[in-house]
């Protein structure tokens, strides 16, 4: 079982029907993880020729898996609550480089030690999400253009501040154990990324500001005129992504023992793929943390299996291939997901067509 | 005599249980203004939206120029020569005058290529026939209201229409640009084409119009020539209908003031000068014509619109309301118009649509209580008697009345001391109307001030116990409960009764 399906509790209305529960959205991205774990440990699992078995079968491939999905995890974990206010940030990723190389100059110009280094950068992070928060609620800027803006602004911001070539390295051992060492049993930042995961999940789901959310993103007008503080609502799940942001640039330093200025680039939008593929509607107002865990979890299963199948191995196309099909589990996965309504559609506008024909009296 | 241009007969239209046409004749002949007058709600929208294809009747007849016409379409309409001009003109920002002229004129040569001297020249042409001093050249977005509406106009000329439906026309404009658009209906009617004006504005039709047809509760009432009625007799047309509803008394008698309005008002939604004080147990009627400024007055009160003058008193306190927060956190519930849209979370489930604005009290640590939730959720449907499949059944999957009881559950279980009720009974049918009804005078009989909005005539007079009435963004008159409806209504049209 991949270790990123250890999901916290699904919402309670559900587990009172355990039909609906069975074809919810989650349920099905379930079952296509398995699908897809069982076909990599038959295909890509093989025994080399002193009998050791190698490939995808391995608990150190599972453990791999798991230590590489974090960083995109925890990005897709901070979209979620983004996502599900009809809302979007596509700068979490180059907020990610900013902060990386931010911890590495704090740290390695500004001789403070980690601890304090990591404290500085989690402020920047929030800060940053901060200022997304303004534009988007203050100034009624859209999501989409602002985020757009502070994506270049961000990677611009980091790749200035190292001109380009700067990369600091020779982290301490005990900082590194973060990102290359397991502690309990799972790599260590697997167990910041849980602790992450039931946060949002608890706050998305089991707290009044979870409902803000979501009524936001159904109805933004239907939330003013209920008296909830839209603005505010709306700040914090900037200000709460641009944070975890921060979390996922310090894992990453300490898994590579590098921070450099391109670090997470490209990342923003396989988060945004793992959250949609995860059953959050990108028009807001649904979505859960489970889900998106599931996502993350499809996705990186996807990407390192593929790696191992020997024909793969053979073409040395383990990028390409793994990107096309990402790509073809997210629209798969969509169109699955909207099909039954469209179906459902479908047969009551024949019906409504008929009866509509005037009935014309003589 | 020839066949009219348009002939209704026994036109009905329902909507779900509300009959919004139960049997209208209407003719429209060749070269007549016909104006068309009623209340709100009493079938006139619902009539236009037959003629020009929007909506199917569910019986009766269509009758062009002699020939029925059946499975009639906006795209049929507009080619059999109807041509529709709303108060809201629905013209294309970017686009230039020429440019949206060609777009409606032009629909069939979608690939051909764009003669641009030809568009321009025939915009010049149809804007110089109704005399509209507009360049082809100018985008609409710059244009005000009224200019639009004269594109609009311009376009149904250049469609060759024989019918042209004008709703409310100079409800936006200025006196020099009501004089440019007579002389245009004048223009129109000398050309043989069909006028079918609706209008709240009386005088406007005895200068206007050939024939009047009245609608009173989607059945008319009467068609006379102009010059053989009156205006008194018209309003008594409109009106004059015997209360048949029995609405619940007043038993106790209102207490002291909890809210007071001095020169209030918002330059914005153009709001005016409003006073009045609504005391505790007491219902107070916002009567009149849309558009007259009840629904900005209640965005007012609501935070939604902050006031730019006068002073809100609520129970001695002085309110400066600058968003709905501060609105609900000194007390005032607003049940809003629009309920689809800002009334019911149509997706969300019946308990979360209650507890909505009463997160902080019920949970004060931030923690769901779903327990709590769905107990409070029970105690208000069980309460209202909202008829429902159970609290977790979404807020959509209700009937407008049952919609309407969510939303009140809603402010009710904030405990407010003011209650803003704006058209509570719009598209509700008629048992869940008096059900309705009778909550709203029992909160009364509890000690809440209740403001209650309705364009319902003989609503606002049986439940309110006063009536302020509103005209043109102010309150006119304040006249008590079950007043003469020919009072209210001539306060409402802004003529001396």
């Amino acid at each position: 079982m991949s270790p990123a399906a250890q999901a916290p509790a699904i919402s309670n209305k559900a587990r009172r029907d355990w039909r609906a529960l069975l074809t919810r959205h989650e349920m099905l991205l379930l079952y296509v993880l398995i699908a897809e774990w069982l076909f990599f440990y038959f295909a890509g699992t093989s025994t080399n020729r002193r009998g050791v078995i190698v490939g995808f079968g391995t608990w150190d491939r599972q453990f791999d898996i798991l230590r590489h999905s974090c960083e995109i995890g925890l990005l897709a974990l901070a979209l979620t609550p983004v996502i599900i206010t009809a809302g979007i940030d596509l700068s979490v990723g180059s907020l990610l480089g900013l902060c990386a190389i931010l911890f590495g100059k704090l740290w390695h110009d500004g001789g403070l030690p980690i601890p304090v280094a990591m404290g500085l950068t989690l402020g920047i992070g929030a800060l940053a999400g901060a200022l997304n928060a303004i534009l988007i609620t203050a100034l009624r800027l859209p999501p989409l253009i602002v985020t757009l803006g502070t994506y270049s602004l961000f990677r611009g911001l980091a790749e200035a501040i190292t001109r380009g070539s700067i990369t600091y390295t020779d982290f301490p051992e005990n900082f590194l154990f973060i990102g290359q060492e397991r502690w309990l049993g799972l790599p260590t930042q697997a167990w910041i990324f849980i602790s992450v995961a039931l946060a949002v999940g608890l706050l998305l789901h089991r707290t009044t500001f979870g409902r803000a959310f979501r009524t936001i993103g159904l109805a933004p007008e239907g939330a003013r005129y209920a008296g909830l503080p839209v603005e505010r609502r709306l700040a914090l799940v900037y200000v709460l992504a641009g944070l975890i942001a921060a979390i996922a640039a310090i894992i990453y330093t300490a898994r590579l023992g590098q921070a450099k200025a391109d670090a997470g680039t490209g990342y923003e939008l396989f988060a945004i793929t793992a959250v949609v593929l995860g059953g959050t509607s990108i028009f807001g107002g649904t979505g859960t943390i489970p889900g998106t865990l599931l996502g993350v979890a499809a996705i990186a299963v996807l990407k390192n299996g593929l790696a191992c199948l020997p024909v793969v191995m053979r073409l040395n196309a383990a990028e390409e291939m793994s990107g096309l099909l990402t790509g073809a589990l997210l629209l798969v996965a969509l169109t699955a997901s909207v099909l039954p309504k469209i179906l459902s559609n479908l047969r009551p506008r024949r019906h409504t067509t008929t009866q509509s024909t005037p009935p014309l009296s003589p | 005599m020839s066949s009219p241009l348009l002939a209704l007969r026994q036109l009905v239209k329902n909507y779900g249980g509300v009959r919004a046409l139960r049997g209208v004749d209407f003719d429209l002949r060749a070269g007549e203004v016909h104006a068309l007058l009623g209340e709100n709600g009493a079938g006139k929208s619902t009539l236009i939206k037959i003629v020009t294809g929007a909506h199917a009747p569910d019986g009766g007849t269509i009758t062009l120029a002699g020939q029925p016409v059946a499975n009639l379409t906006p795209a049929t309409a507009r080619a059999l020569g109807i041509a529709c001009i709303y108060q809201q003109p629905a013209l294309f920002p970017d686009l230039t005058v020429a440019e949206n002229l060609a777009f409606r004129l032009d629909a069939s040569a979608a690939h051909a290529r764009v003669d641009w001297t030809a568009r321009r020249a025939r915009a010049t042409s149809l804007l110089a026939r109704i005399g509209a001093a507009i360049s082809p050249e100018t985008e609409v977005r710059a244009l005000s209201m009224p200019e639009q509406q004269l594109v609009e106009i311009a376009c149904a000329l250049g469609s060759g229409a024989r019918i042209v439906i004008m709703d409310e026309p100079t409800a936006s404009l200025t006196q020099m640009e009501q004089h440019l658009l007579y002389a245009v209906v004048h223009d129109l009617r000398k050309n043989g084409v069909g006028v079918i004006y609706i209008s709240h504005r009386l005088e406007e039709i005895f200068a206007l119009a050939d024939r009047v047809t009245v609608l009173r509760d989607g059945q008319s009432v009467g068609t006379h020539a102009v010059g053989d009625i009156d205006e008194a007799a018209l309003i008594r047309l409109m009106v004059g209908r015997e209360v048949a509803q029995i609405y619940p008394p007043a038993e106790s008698i209102p207490g002291a003031p909890v809210l007071s309005l001095c020169g209030v008002g918002c330059t914005a939604s153009g709001v005016h000068d409003v006073s009045f004080n609504v005391r505790a147990g007491e219902i107070f009627g916002l009567g009149g014509l849309v558009g007259a400024g009840r629904t900005e007055l209640a965005r007012i009160l609501f935070g939604l619109t902050p006031a730019d003058s006068g002073q809100i008193t609520l129970k001695g306190e002085t309110l400066h309301l600058r968003s709905p927060q501060e609105a609900v956190a000194h007390g005032i519930a607003y049940v809003p118009e629009d309920r689809r849209r800002h009334g019911v979370v149509l997706e969300l489930p019946i308990a979360q649509n209650i507890t909505m604005a009463v997160h902080q009290r019920l949970f004060p640590t931030t923690w769901l209580r779903f327990g709590a939730e769905r107990a409070l959720a029970l105690d208000y449907i069980r309460d209202l008697a909202v008829k429902c499949a159970g609290p977790d059944a979404p807020g959509g999957s209700l009937s407008g009345g049952n919609q309407q009881k969510v939303a009140l559950a809603r402010w009710l279980a904030t405990s407010p001391k003011l209650l803003i009720l704006d058209e509570p009974t719009q598209g509700v049918d008629i048992g869940a109307k008096s059900e309705i009804h009778k909550i709203i005078r029992r909160l009364a009989q509890e000690g809440l001030a209740v403001i209650f909005i309705s364009s319902d005539l003989p609503e606002v007079i049986g439940m309110s116990d006063r009536i302020g009435v509103m005209a043109h963004g102010t309150l006119s008159t304040i006249l008590p409960g079950g007043s003469d409806p020919h009072t209210v209504m001539a306060a409402a049209l802004g003529t001396a009764a």
